[in-house]
């Protein structure tokens, strides 16, 4: 799935921007990089699924939402994900 | 084929193991899935089913293997039938799965979903569901054990490990090696019929068989939840509470991840859980200080070793928990972990340059059409028959082995072990590649592969890497794909003219990312 079609679905009451940036912000912890944007995808910055789990419990502490694996590598991507908790919300 | 009745308990058939516990507990539940219990007897006679259906000795089987009842019923059905257990992730690529069944020559194997399994090449052997096969046996005793006479030296299963050609090398265990080690397992691990177990691993790799066989040979239960496999800590810890889990055998890469998630949020494991199993790479000394500062003192925290060839697990020692010398001491963030004492059934000895081999009856026969591999990696010392690990270990007064690197190249990825040369090598095949290192490195935290590949003389550069990715994806699994790929002008050579990985990665690990420990 593009990020496109997923940030498509993100609820217009949400406050996306400041999502992504949190989730551009775990992306940079968890893979120690600086070079994390919007759209940069989890897996060719070097993730991978053990290091994911460190994502989806960083969104679920930080924004009370309980994502699955699966969710996770259908929108791989700050906004992707930011979608997703918006959807589960 | 006689059988020594003098040491019965521990080369007893495996098979005729589960199948004496079916008979002393029949309606004691085998497998939980999902909410609907799998009772001893059902389990028995759903494996019978099968065995019948494949015949008498009927050679390799693959099975499509799966976190489901199915898969646990064609690994015993295949062994009843006497035939050899061939594992086959229908996640992989394609290629490589027809390759893998090339390897063995494989002739059949077993699907819930044929359909999935035709372009494959064997012929299909349906596995029925569970209550059909159940309607029609449910009412019959237990066959007794032993209908069919299998020798233990006889091949039980086959499994792959990394080779340098870029070939799957098959790894041929027999029935005495997995007889043996899961006597040994079912002592360490102290089961009870009353422990329930959770299926973790993946079902492509030997862990699983330390979760599945002394379960099934001891009167306990395997519980499979698709939830163990979710990705999300809370939802993993609300299952294993939920199913009353009492024994986690969990990737000790996977264990590092559940100790950073309960340490952020200060939890502990839910009570059931009694025994903590882990295995596949080095314990961090950082995450077992944060394990022993939680509530985790009745928990017991094992750590283990084994290799494919040696069968499961060879060494095993206590690292936290009620069975530690000082029961409730935090653990030194310094102090590195040792990977344990040889189990009952290992014979080991250590070379002089430190060489971990190991001896008995876990050996496994061999790799399967690489007679020069199998006489290297098997010799014959003092007329035992060795298995050299090519792990470098000391040992304490007590006997208690500590790891102190590799005396090859292998790297531990995920804990699943991977010869760079193999990576290179499939990588090597892409047209516009001339040439290629691979090596390990340490990405956030986690042992990786990285790859640093020459283009071809006017090849476009600009997506080479995404591309060398790609082409990968569709023909290895996912351990062998590198974390990153970098496009480089050239390698560094070694003196005699080889390519030098260390010297390369170090040289074009310019990324921040890409550098860290090389392994």
């Amino acid at each position: 799935m593009s990020p496109d079609s997923s940030t498509a679905t993100t609820s217009p009451t949400a406050s996306p921007t400041a999502e992504v940036q949190d989730l551009v912000a775990i992306f940079c912890r968890v893979l120690e990089s600086t070079d994390v944007v919007a759209d940069s995808d989890f897996f060719e910055l070097g993730g991978d699924s053990l290091i994911a789990t460190r994502v989806l419990s960083a969104i679920a502490r930080g924004h009370g939402v309980e994502l699955s694996f699966e969710d996770f590598v259908l929108a791989p991507t700050p906004e992707g994900l930011a979608a997703k908790i918006a959807a589960g919300r | 084929m006689s059988k020594n009745h003098d040491t019965k308990e521990t080369s007893s058939d495996l098979f005729d193991a589960f199948t004496e516990i079916a008979l002393r507990y029949p309606e004691r539940p085998a497998l939980f899935h999902h909410g609907h219990a799998v009772s001893y007897r059902q389990l028995r006679a759903w494996a019978g089913t099968l065995a019948t259906r494949l015949g008498t000795r009927p050679g390799v089987v693959a099975v499509q293997a799966a976190h489901t009842p199915e898969t646990v019923v064609g690994l015993l059905g295949v062994l009843a039938a006497g035939g050899v257990y061939c594992p086959v992730d229908p996640a992989f690529p394609l290629q490589r799965r027809q390759e893998m069944l090339a390897a063995v020559d494989c002739r059949a194997m077993v699907t819930a979903e044929p359909e999935t399994a035709s372009p494959l090449g064997p012929v299909c052997v349906a596995l029925e569901p569970l209550v059909e096969s159940v309607a029609n046996t449910a009412r019959l005793p237990v066959p007794p054990a032993g209908h069919i006479e299998v020798g233990p030296d006889e091949p039980a299963y086959i499994l792959f490990t990394s080779g340098s050609t870029g070939r799957p090398k098959p790894v041929v265990t027999p029935r005495r090696a997995i007889s043996a080690t899961v006597h040994s397992l079912r002592e360490l691990f102290e089961l009870t019929p009353e422990d329930r177990v959770l299926q973790f691993a993946s079902l492509n790799w030997d862990t699983c068989f330390e979760e599945i066989l002394p379960t099934l040979t001891t009167g306990a239960t395997l519980v499979l939840d698709a939830e163990a496999h979710a990705g999300s800590f809370p939802r993993f810890l609300r299952m294993v509470e939920r199913e009353r889990i009492t024994v986690l055998d969990l990737p000790t890469a996977f264990w590092h991840e559940l100790v950073l998630h309960l340490a952020e949020d200060r939890l502990a494991l839910p009570s059931c859980v009694r025994l903590l199993v882990i295995g596949g790479e080095a314990a961090s000394p950082a995450r077992l200080a944060d394990w022993s500062g939680l509530d985790t003192g009745r928990i017991r925290l094992l750590n283990t070793y084994g290799c494919t060839e040696t069968t499961l697990i060879t060494h095993a020692v206590d690292l936290h928990g009620p069975r530690v010398p000082s029961p409730g001491a935090r653990w030194d963030a310094g102090a590195r972990a040792p990977i344990g004492r040889a189990l009952p059934h290992v014979v080991q000895r250590i070379s002089e340059q430190g060489e971990l081999l190991i001896g008995g009856p876990a050996l496994a026969l061999g790799y399967l059409g690489l007679p020069q591999a199998t006489e290297a990696r098997f010799p014959v010392l003092d007329g035992t028959r060795c298995f050299r690990t090519g792990d470098r270990v000391s040992s304490a007064p007590d006997g208690v082995l500590t790891h102190q690197g590799r005396l090859d190249h292998e790297i531990k990825v995920r804990g699943i072990r991977v010869d760079p040369a193999e990576v290179e090598a499939h990588i090597a095949t892409h047209p516009e590649v001339t040439a290629v290192a691979v090596a390990g490195a340490t990405v956030a935290g986690r042992s990786t592969l990285v790859a640093y590949v020459v283009p071809r003389p006017h090849t476009t550069v600009g997506t080479l890497d995404a591309d060398v990715l790609s082409y990968l994806r569709e023909r290895v699994p996912g351990h062998l794909v590198p974390s990153r790929i970098t496009v480089v002008p050239r390698l560094e050579l070694t003196a005699s003219g080889k390519v030098d990985r260390t010297a390369s990665h170090q040289r074009h690990a310019a990324h921040p990312q890409a550098k860290g420990d090389l392994r």
